[in-house]
């Protein structure tokens, strides 16, 4: 039966890309448990006639957040639109990248693209600020390539990390998303219902491959050895939120720890391994590795903060997804220091609402959501530190790159959706 | 037999061997006179045993590789090593190849006669090579992680699944676990042609998958579609291992090209066999094997060639095989037909394409080499004639 519906999916294209998304959306609007902290509702709507590049690139998020602030005579420059053209560039990359010998298959993978689009680009933005503010100069744009032949020039090669990266962020969504058969019996909603078990499966070992392929071009074992270890880390962390024991559930190290692992590793490691493709130190390697790390904690942090509060910055207001799928994030450790009592709570289980309705009085009454804030700020400084630490340079586009760096460590923090 | 064995064991424990066996053939014909031609073993060709002649090495590799394959989460960790438990190993056919193969290609450059090369190097080349089985044998088992998700088995190797004991999500995050851990020990080799192959052997697992679930009816009716689905499958990886094997021991292009000749036909020929098995099992006769193929749908070489004989056949093909009836009316044109015997006449064929290429390796006067390119040749007959 399954398989039907898949060789289905697989032939007809259009189906997988019409309708899908309207019954995704419909679906994910409800609670339903998204990987990784995405905010689905922000990112899914229905499909438009605009040009699929500006769903990807997210130009709608920079508009929308006043492209152009003056603040005390520095104009301060968008981070997304710095690098929008490039990462125009990628997106026609990645898309004829993943033509596979099998077309079918790369329909499928590619509706995760369009969609999968959390914080709009986020990373690859990072990454190609990241490659300008470590001295390279941007060049004149290549022609718009198909990704296969070998990188002719450092900035292509630092591009193609941005691509593995994008690839492989999509493939642990696809991988995350596997169902075992008491979640389909309970129906959880997901990637997964509407694209079918084994498309996931297939589509993400897809892509995963082609991320394998790219990074075998780059000719570099050490950036091999880099993102090899983000997988690595990725499925760690998603066994972590798996299998926790009580215990652990309860610890903020776990928790940070698998936070590091679920989100800060694939940005660190591709930070790093883009200051290792400019033959950059050891010492410089490391700090663009402690700005990714420190951002992706940030980012992570806030997310969980979302999942409690939406846009407005009252409780209960977020989808509630991670506490209901008894995923226990940092303002609920926090708020168990104050209040050991939600212990009890934490320990039945958030099966019954009930216990959410608890448990979120138990927030309210905490600082939880503030500390949480706290901590985030505390690694959003601790990303524009690392910034401010690189080698000096005196080139304007490096310059820029950086303070956009550091712009982003802040929106990393007052982003409300 | 026992110098032999103790040459084997001393270059992998790394026992200083005296110098005058390190030199290579050109010296020491130079110095004593020997001649290629006098064989020192009287060992029969055909008792060399290609598993026997590496054991002791297989042990070493399967060690290492389950105490490699660590994970700080107990759960991932048990999920990764599932199939590396002594065993439930399998044969190991690939490792076997590869290391045998190693020895093969093992020939001292001729434009250094007086190379000599130290003790350290040749360990240290002999570990690399056992690495890339390690790699090789990680790679294989995330791929049939994941086969197994895809084809809701329920056992494998005699055993359960992976995902039918731990249930579907974990498995698919161990087979990527397991792929990843296999490209981290590839990189730390440090040899980027090396990387590319394995990773093309990934890649084509992949395909390979994709093009069996996703086919058309008239894909899965094509000889030619089916030959290339087998060799991403199966014979892809092998392959390219065998390739990389003789690019690590610095071997010509010539030589490396042999090599992954040798991995491709060997692969071919051995899923031949498989198909045919399927359909026979350890008897001689049809329908006595588990048929597992045919009930999936999936068509192997005997049905090509029977629906070549019998077009009708591409019918009940279309009509699918959900219905136990259309898997007998197969049966009964297969076993009209000639599908069976012409299956194994390619895999013959397929398999002294491989003993070919291990004949037009350069010559060789150790014995180390020439019995493992014996064993080779054999591994050949033995996986053709093999009745499970």
């Amino acid at each position: 039966m399954a398989r039907a519906a898949l060789l289905h999916l697989l032939r007809h294209r259009s189906v997988a890309t019409a309708t899908a998304p309207l019954s995704a959306y419909k679906c994910l609007s409800s609670n339903s448990k998204t990987p990784s902290g995405i905010r689905w509702t922000s990112i899914c709507r229905a499909f438009s006639s605009k040009a699929a590049v500006n769903n990807i690139i997210g130009i709608d998020m920079a508009n929308t957040d006043s492209g152009v602030a003056v603040m005390e005579g520095k104009e301060r420059l968008d981070p997304f639109s710095l690098v929008a053209d490039e990462l125009s560039l990628i997106a026609n990359r990645l898309r004829s990248m993943v033509v596979a010998e099998v077309p079918n298959l790369a329909s499928a993978a590619e509706y995760f693209f369009k969609i999968g689009a959390e914080g709009k680009r986020f990373r690859p933005t990072v990454l190609l600020l990241m490659a300008t503010a470590l001295s390279v100069r941007i060049p004149e744009l290549p022609p718009a390539g198909v990704g296969d032949t070998l990188p002719t020039d450092l900035r292509t090669s630092q591009q193609r990390i941005a691509e593995i990266t994008e690839m492989i962020h999509v493939a642990s969504l696809l991988h995350d998303d596997v169902l075992d058969d008491a979640d389909k019996r309970r129906g959880i909603c997901s990637l997964n219902a509407v694209m079918g078990n084994k498309l996931a499966v297939l589509a993400g070992d897809f892509l995963l491959s082609r991320a394998c392929v790219s990074l075998a071009s780059l000719k570099n074992t050490e950036v091999v050895t880099l993102i090899a270890t983000v997988v690595e880390n990725l499925v760690t962390g998603e066994t972590m939120q798996l299998t926790t024991a009580s215990k652990q559930r309860f610890s903020m190290d776990y928790y940070m720890q698998k936070t590091y692992n679920k989100t800060a590793s694939l940005i660190s490691n591709s930070c790093k391994s883009i200051a290792i493709l400019a033959g950059h130190t050891a010492e410089v390697a490391m700090l663009a590795f402690e700005y990714g790390k420190n951002l992706g904690l940030a980012f992570q942090l806030i997310d969980d903060v979302l999942d409690f509060t939406g846009t407005s910055a009252s409780l209960g207001k977020g989808s509630l997804s991670d506490i209901r799928h008894g995923i226990i994030t940092a303002p609920i450790l926090f708020a168990m220091e104050e209040f050991p009592e939600l212990h009890a709570v934490v320990d039945q289980g958030f099966k019954n609402p009930a216990n959410v309705d608890i448990a979120l009085g138990f927030l309210g009454k905490s600082s939880g959501i503030q500390r949480t804030k706290e901590l985030a700020m505390k690694h959003a400084n601790l990303a524009a530190q690392v910034i401010e630490s690189l080698p000096e340079s005196d080139d304007a586009n490096v310059i820029r790159s950086r303070q956009a760096l550091i712009d982003l460590t802040q929106r990393v923090l007052t982003r409300n959706k | 037999m026992t110098i032999l064995f103790s040459r084997v064991v001393s270059r992998i424990s790394g026992t200083p061997k005296k110098t005058f066996f390190n030199c290579p053939q050109l010296c020491q014909a130079l110095v004593f006179g020997t001649s290629c031609r006098s064989p020192t073993d009287s060992t029969p060709k055909d008792k060399v045993d290609p598993f026997s002649l590496v054991a002791h090495e297989m042990s070493l590799v399967s060690k290492r590789l389950r105490s490699s394959v660590v994970a700080k989460v107990p759960e991932l960790a048990s999920a990764a090593g599932y199939f590396f438990k002594e065993g439930v190993e399998g044969k190991r056919t690939c490792s076997v190849v590869l290391l045998l193969m190693a020895t093969a290609v093992d020939i001292h450059r001729p434009e250094s006669p007086f190379c000599c090369i130290g003790d350290t190097w040749t360990i240290e080349l002999r570990r690399r090579q056992q690495l890339i089985a390690e790699i090789t044998e990680m790679i294989h088992v995330a791929s049939l992680i994941h086969d197994d998700v895809l084809d809701d088995a329920d056992t494998r190797r005699g055993i359960g699944s992976l995902s039918f004991v731990v249930g579907n999500k974990l498995a698919v995050l161990a087979g990527d676990f397991l792929l990843f851990r296999a490209l981290r020990t590839l990189a730390s080799l440090k040899n980027t042609e090396v990387v590319s192959l394995l990773v093309t052997a990934i890649e084509n697992l992949v395909t390979g998958e994709t093009m069996q679930m996703a086919a058309t009816i008239e894909q899965r009716c094509s000889m030619e579609y089916y030959m290339q689905k087998t060799y991403y499958k199966t014979a892809s990886l092998i392959s390219n291992s065998c390739k990389a094997i003789a690019l690590l021991s610095g071997q010509t292009p010539g030589v490396a090209k042999l090599a992954f000749e040798y991995g491709k036909n060997l692969g071919l020929a051995y899923q031949f066999i498989d198909d045919i098995l399927d359909f026979t099992g350890s008897s001689a006769s049809l329908g006595k094997g588990s048929l597992s193929d045919i009930r999936l749908g999936i068509i192997t070489a005997p049905i090509l060639f029977a629906t070549e004989e019998f077009p009708q056949l591409h019918a009940v093909i279309e009509q699918g095989f959900d219905d136990p009836a259309n898997v007998d009316t197969a049966l009964e044109y297969l076993r009209k037909s000639r599908g069976i015997q012409r299956t194994r006449e390619l895999a013959t064929k397929h398999a002294s394409l491989a003993a070919a290429a291990i004949d037009s390796l350069p010559e060789s006067c150790s014995m180390d080499v020439r019995k493992s390119r014996q064993a080779l040749i054999n591994l050949t007959q033995i996986l053709t004639a093999r009745n499970k």
